[in-house]
């Protein structure tokens, strides 16, 4: 008979579910835009059962993780931080991966993975500079959509610098390159190394080795990545399930768990 | 008495210094705030009155004393000023005011001009040399204690002698004796000594009485040596920053499984690692007491170049059996700051994990540190 597990990961700006068959077949996803402290969590679960036509009752283990993992106590059996879990969604997706970068809402993570676990990180201060919700404040004031960013920095055709110091200060400089005429999508190519600016820092600390993963939303955003590839002088490969590698991290240790129960 | 209660008298001092204060001036007795760091306590207690430890707070926020700081003021700081310009501390008779980090020594004017122009307290100047051991350095000490000596004197109202000072000195022996017992005692027994608890026992020694704090405290460690061996199952960890006593943060440990085997704290160990002598000159004991004081970042070091500091830490988790280090970063405080690369270095040179936690007072959620800390015993548990 089939193990069936789910990973919840509620992070700060979005809600996310991978149901898992046996720790390696992936029978359901879901995705809710909001995160923490919404009805985002409810709903994700809700669509990933309808996603595969199961029940709560049919799942082995429920893991929560991300930033309101603690809020999941009647649904989730425990709960892991979304380090532990980027780290073993990445491996499971990429096999031969070193270093992990995640880009949450609110968090940049970098994982230093050895052979499939995490050894090393290191997380971004308290500052919103270089996070996702650095690209939706820039996004806000340019009157753009965040997922359209990647596409529109591409057509850049010249640099422009912007502050990777402050979210603030950095908005006020796009509101001045505004003012001043600059084509919106040099705006927004300036804007993607500022954050990679910021994460090439913070990957350094750890030191990177090949293979270099991307996850999280933000891998979404071709420019950051290319950015970050600049930057650092590494590929840096993505997945199409960037924005479930946590969930999926917690599917796969909820499955490791189910085992140990069905074998006590 | 069972050990939770004993825990819950600490705790009741540590989380509530007004209520002791209060209650020390109800009893007819006077009290000196005492700010960090290295001030000697012991003139204090020997001129026959109260001291009060005043290391921030971790239930204000800061506004008026904005009026007196620059923004890059540690929290620590601001708010000290913070509890004596809002009414908090105005039962105190004076305060200590040391200059031994670059905060503290134009901190030090500020306490002293804004408690002189709202006619609050008066403030007793203390500057520590940068050369603490050689005998100049030695006499430039006994001279600032012995300015610190006058002025508690003339809070007091009358003379305290040498005799007073050496008996003093006896008591803080005693203190400081019983809290290095804790402090092994507590990493000993983790499953009976959280780390909010250790924290709350610890913070508790800043505000009640010395006799009465080490004869409780004796008596806690005597039920902890009592106890059976420690079946602990969860990771142990040595802490290291300024200060690290907030409960909500400090129970993301407990909650995790994670026990401090033992600290390099400014506000914790750091401050008991030496003794003073018992016999001679009682002001030249205080002097040598801070001289022999070492592996601080806010003290100078000769042989800074050795990263003797950075081994020592190195060390103390080794031997600890911790398996990492979690370092508390005040936000703002520039000697530790600035002491991070080589501590880093001596901690990865010894192969032991650590992780770097930016903290400040006015801190009210601890999500990404609960992730990071909870990520980290992840990490130890490889």
């Amino acid at each position: 008979m089939s193990i069936y597990t789910l990973g919840i990961d509620v992070g700060s700006t979005a809600s996310k579910c991978i149901i898992l068959k046996d720790g390696t077949e992936i029978v359901g996803k879901s995705l809710i835009d909001v995160g923490a402290g919404t009805s985002g969590p409810a709903r994700a679960i809700e669509a990933a059962f309808e996603s595969c036509g199961m029940k709560a009752s049919d799942m082995a283990y429920t893991l929560a993780t991300g930033y309101g993992r603690n809020s999941l106590e009647n649904i989730a059996d425990s709960q892991m931080s979304e380090l532990s879990c980027h780290a073993k969604g990445a491996s499971f997706l990429f096999p031969d991966v070193r270093t992990v970068i995640d880009i949450g809402g609110q968090d940049v993570k970098a994982l230093h993975i050895e052979n499939g676990a995490m050894v090393n990180f290191q997380m971004n201060d308290k500052c919103a500079a270089g996070t996702g919700r650095f690209l939706d404040v820039m996004a806000k004031v340019l009157e753009v959509e965040v997922n359209d960013l990647g596409d529109l920095g591409a057509q850049s055709t010249k640099r422009i610098a912007i502050s990777s110091t402050c979210t603030v200060f950095a908005e006020s400089e796009v509101i001045s390159q505004l003012s001043m005429g600059t084509d919106k999508r040099d705006i927004i190519n300036g804007i993607h190394h500022s954050v990679a600016n910021r994460v090439v820092g913070l990957v350094n600390r750890i030191g990177v080795q090949d293979r270099v993963v991307m996850t999280g939303g933000v891998a979404q955003n071709k420019g950051i990545v290319a950015a970050l590839e600049e930057g650092l002088g590494h590929t840096v490969y993505t997945s199409p399930l960037t924005q479930y590698n946590g969930a999926l991290g917690a599917a796969l240790f909820a499955y490791q768990k189910a085992l140990r129960n069905v074998n006590k | 008495m069972s050990i939770e209660t004993r825990f819950n008298e600490f705790k009741a001092a540590a989380y509530a210094p007004g209520k002791l204060l209060k209650q020390y001036k109800a009893e007819g007795k006077k009290v000196i705030g005492v700010l960090p760091y290295y001030a000697p306590e012991e003139l204090v207690y020997a001129a026959g009155m109260v001291p009060m430890g005043i290391w921030g707070t971790n239930t204000k926020t800061i506004s008026k004393a904005k009026e007196y700081c620059a923004t890059f003021y540690c929290t620590i700081a601001q708010l000290a000023l913070e509890m004596m310009l809002d009414g908090t501390m105005d039962d105190l008779d004076g305060v200590i005011t040391p200059t031994i980090c670059d905060t503290l020594r134009p901190m030090s004017q500020n306490f002293r001009v804004a408690m002189t122009n709202l006619h609050k307290m008066p403030t007793i100047f203390l500057a520590h040399p940068q050369y603490r051991r050689p005998q100049f350095g030695l006499e430039f000490t006994v001279a600032q204690y012995t300015n610190v000596r006058k002025e508690l004197d003339k809070i007091a109202g009358h003379e305290m002698t040498d005799e007073d000072i050496r008996g003093a000195i006896k008591v803080y022996n005693k203190y400081r004796q019983a809290r290095r017992e804790f402090v092994k005692l507590a990493g000993e027994h983790p499953e009976a000594v959280s780390a909010v608890n250790r924290s709350a026992v610890l913070k508790a020694g800043y505000f009640m009485e010395k006799p009465e704090y080490t004869e409780k405290l004796n008596e806690l460690n005597e039920e902890l040596k009592a106890l059976p061996a420690s079946n602990w199952d969860g990771i142990k960890i040595v802490t290291s920053g300024i200060i690290c006593d907030n409960p909500v943060l400090l129970k993301i440990f407990d909650d995790n499984k994670i026990a401090i085997a033992t600290d390099d704290v400014a506000h914790e160990s750091r401050t008991i690692r030496v003794d003073a002598a018992e016999d001679g000159d009682p002001m030249m004991a205080l002097a040598k007491q801070f001289a022999d004081e070492d592996y601080d970042v806010l003290l100078y070091d000769e042989a800074s170049n050795k990263n003797r500091r950075g081994e020592f830490v190195a060390n103390l988790v080794k031997e600890s059996g911790a398996k990492g280090l979690v370092l508390f970063m005040q936000q703002f405080c520039d000697p530790e700051e600035m002491e991070y690369p080589y501590l880093k270095k001596a901690l990865d040179d010894a192969g032991i994990p650590h992780i770097k936690l930016g903290i400040d007072q006015q801190m009210r959620d601890f999500g990404q540190a609960s992730t990071a800390i909870q990520a980290f015993a992840d990490v130890l548990s490889v």
